[in-house]
């Protein structure tokens, strides 16, 4: 850490204009990411909060302007409108991607905000006969709002508790109940299959080396329990590799999604 | 259905992307400077050049408030330099041309040292490298001591496109332009379909294929069929990996922890 890393790490706190873009490039390339993996990425909590604010102002300044209209500011007001449809399809977009990768796994996310391990956890065995679906469900864990294990934010967390409760209902109601009681778990893995599918990790994106240098892993798995280590990529190269290959390192901020 | 669009970004959101890049105007009239969500904007005064994102430009140029200035690589000599070596090259038969540098990145034939980036951080405390389309590599050169080859910047298609469309009358030669983009991404497609080869690297753990140079719309065309390819071919290889592993798992247990190298599928495309 040079000088120059001290700096820049004391004036990091201010809400200037240059903070702006910076906001803006970070919530562009986060969306970018978004769009290109199969699961969940954390939620940025601090990001989306400065955005969310900076969108609520500038909707009250271009309130404020149309207001007091005279024909010099229709120009302003145009240029401002644009840019402001622009970030809120950046944003609109991102969320609704959330929604519908979390709809999709939305056992596995449940379970894992829970703080259980998705694919192999073993459903607590109730052998009363009054089992519904809806008991697979896991509790609503009001501790771990806010921590940061959990990938998701309180808004899409308290979401996806309440469509899961309802989707399990009318499961039950539907075609459920006709089953016998052990068999109406919605996260059953009896005979050895977990019925909770996750996002699949070994999908392969396309990414661009922002740091001198990436190693791509292979995490522990098959029998082995060490991390192999893989092709390495340089600055400013554009790959095709496994997602799981570069996850921490795209954590790390050394590469871009593309 | 919450959202109806494909994995990986479609063709006209990297469009969208594409229109965040810089560009040089000369203003034709005044504006105060105005702060967007997206940044500050400097005030624009006649006849001083400006820095300007793409879909402001376009918007200033359509209404005939300014003209846009083209970026350096988008006129018919660098255009038909890069042509060469993408057909002609024989270090880049197979590969794209390089592409522009990151702020940082050091020359592969450069001798002595490029000066280091400078960190930026998020607010957050992270380390952030910029990256396309938050580089200048769209926008007029001012200083002449310009002693880079020109190279294709990520979004030369599109922002090429998108000028030819909206502002060819500040283009120099727009025809001869438009011609030899054409040539360009024949020349590139035809080295991605050739490359389609190589993706089984990308398909094996700790593998991959380098794709350096490509442009984000020729990524953003090929996406669902690479991906398609390099998935199904990750399926049909699973049982051979797994047992790879398997094999490797008992080879390590049997002469204790050596270091075990993946086989480098490092395979330029």
């Amino acid at each position: 850490m040079d000088i120059d890393d001290i700096l820049a790490s004391v004036d990091r706190h201010d809400d200037s204009p240059a903070s702006a873009a910076l906001d803006h490039q970070l919530l562009t390339r986060f969306w970018v990411a978004e769009r290109a993996v199969s699961e969940v990425l954390p939620w940025p909590t601090l990001l989306m909060e400065r955005m969310m604010e900076r969108v609520s102002q500038q909707i009250s300044r271009i309130e404020d302007l149309a207001s007091s209209s005279s024909p010099t500011t229709n120009l302003h007001l145009s240029i401002l409108q644009t840019d402001l449809a622009r970030t809120q399809y950046l944003i609109r977009s991102l969320l609704r991607q959330r929604l519908s990768k979390l709809t999709k796994h939305s056992m596995y996310y449940l379970l894992k905000i829970a703080g259980a391990n998705p694919v192999d956890s073993q459903p607590s065995q109730h052998h009363h006969n009054q089992q519904q679906p809806q008991d697979s469900v896991p509790d609503f864990p009001a501790g771990i709002l806010g921590s940061n294990t959990s990938p998701l934010s309180n808004q899409e967390a308290s979401f996806l508790h309440a469509h899961q409760k309802l989707l399990a209902g009318h499961f039950g109601a539907s075609f459920l109940s006709g089953f016998p009681a052990q068999l109406r778990r919605l996260d059953d893995n009896a005979g050895g299959t977990s019925m909770v599918t996750g996002p699949d990790g070994r999908e392969a994106v396309f990414v661009r080396c922002l740091a001198d240098e990436v190693v791509v892993r292979v995490p522990p798995g098959d029998g082995i329990d060490v991390e192999e280590i893989g092709v390495s990529m340089r600055k400013g190269e554009v790959w095709a590799v496994r997602w799981e290959g570069v996850r921490e390192a795209w954590e790390g901020g050394e590469l871009e999604l593309l | 259905m919450a959202f109806p669009l494909p994995r990986g970004i479609t063709p006209p959101e990297i469009a969208f992307l594409a229109e965040m890049e810089m560009v040089t105007i000369i203003p034709r009239q005044r504006l105060e400077g105005l702060e967007l969500l997206g940044g500050p904007v400097e005030p624009l005064r006649p006849p001083r050049r400006a820095s300007l994102p793409l879909w402001l430009a376009l918007l200033l140029k359509r209404q005939r408030r300014a003209n846009i200035l083209p970026p350096p690589w988008l006129h018919p000599e660098p255009l038909s330099f890069i042509l060469d070596v993408e057909t002609q090259h024989p270090d880049y038969k197979s590969a794209f041309s390089p592409p522009p540098l990151l702020p940082g990145q050091s020359h592969p034939n450069a001798r002595g040292q490029t000066p280091a980036a400078r960190p930026r951080y998020t607010p957050d405390g992270q380390r952030y490298f910029a990256a396309p389309p938050f580089l200048p590599q769209n926008t007029a050169q001012t200083d002449a001591s310009e002693v880079e080859p020109p190279s294709l910047p990520y979004h030369w298609l599109e922002v090429g496109n998108m000028l030819l469309d909206a502002a060819s009358d500040d283009l120099v030669e727009p025809d001869q332009i438009r011609i030899l983009l054409k040539d360009l991404r024949e020349a590139r497609n035809a080295k991605l379909r050739a490359g389609i080869d190589a993706l089984d690297a990308a398909s094996t753990g700790g593998g991959g294929v380098a794709l350096t140079g490509v442009g984000a719309m020729e990524l953003g065309e090929g996406r669902g069929f690479m991906v398609g390819v390099v998935d199904n071919l990750r399926k049909i290889g699973a049982s051979k990996e797994q047992a790879r592993r398997e094999q490797m798992a008992e080879e390590m247990a049997n002469r204790g922890y050596d270091n075990t190298q993946d086989d480098d599928d490092d395979m330029e495309f």
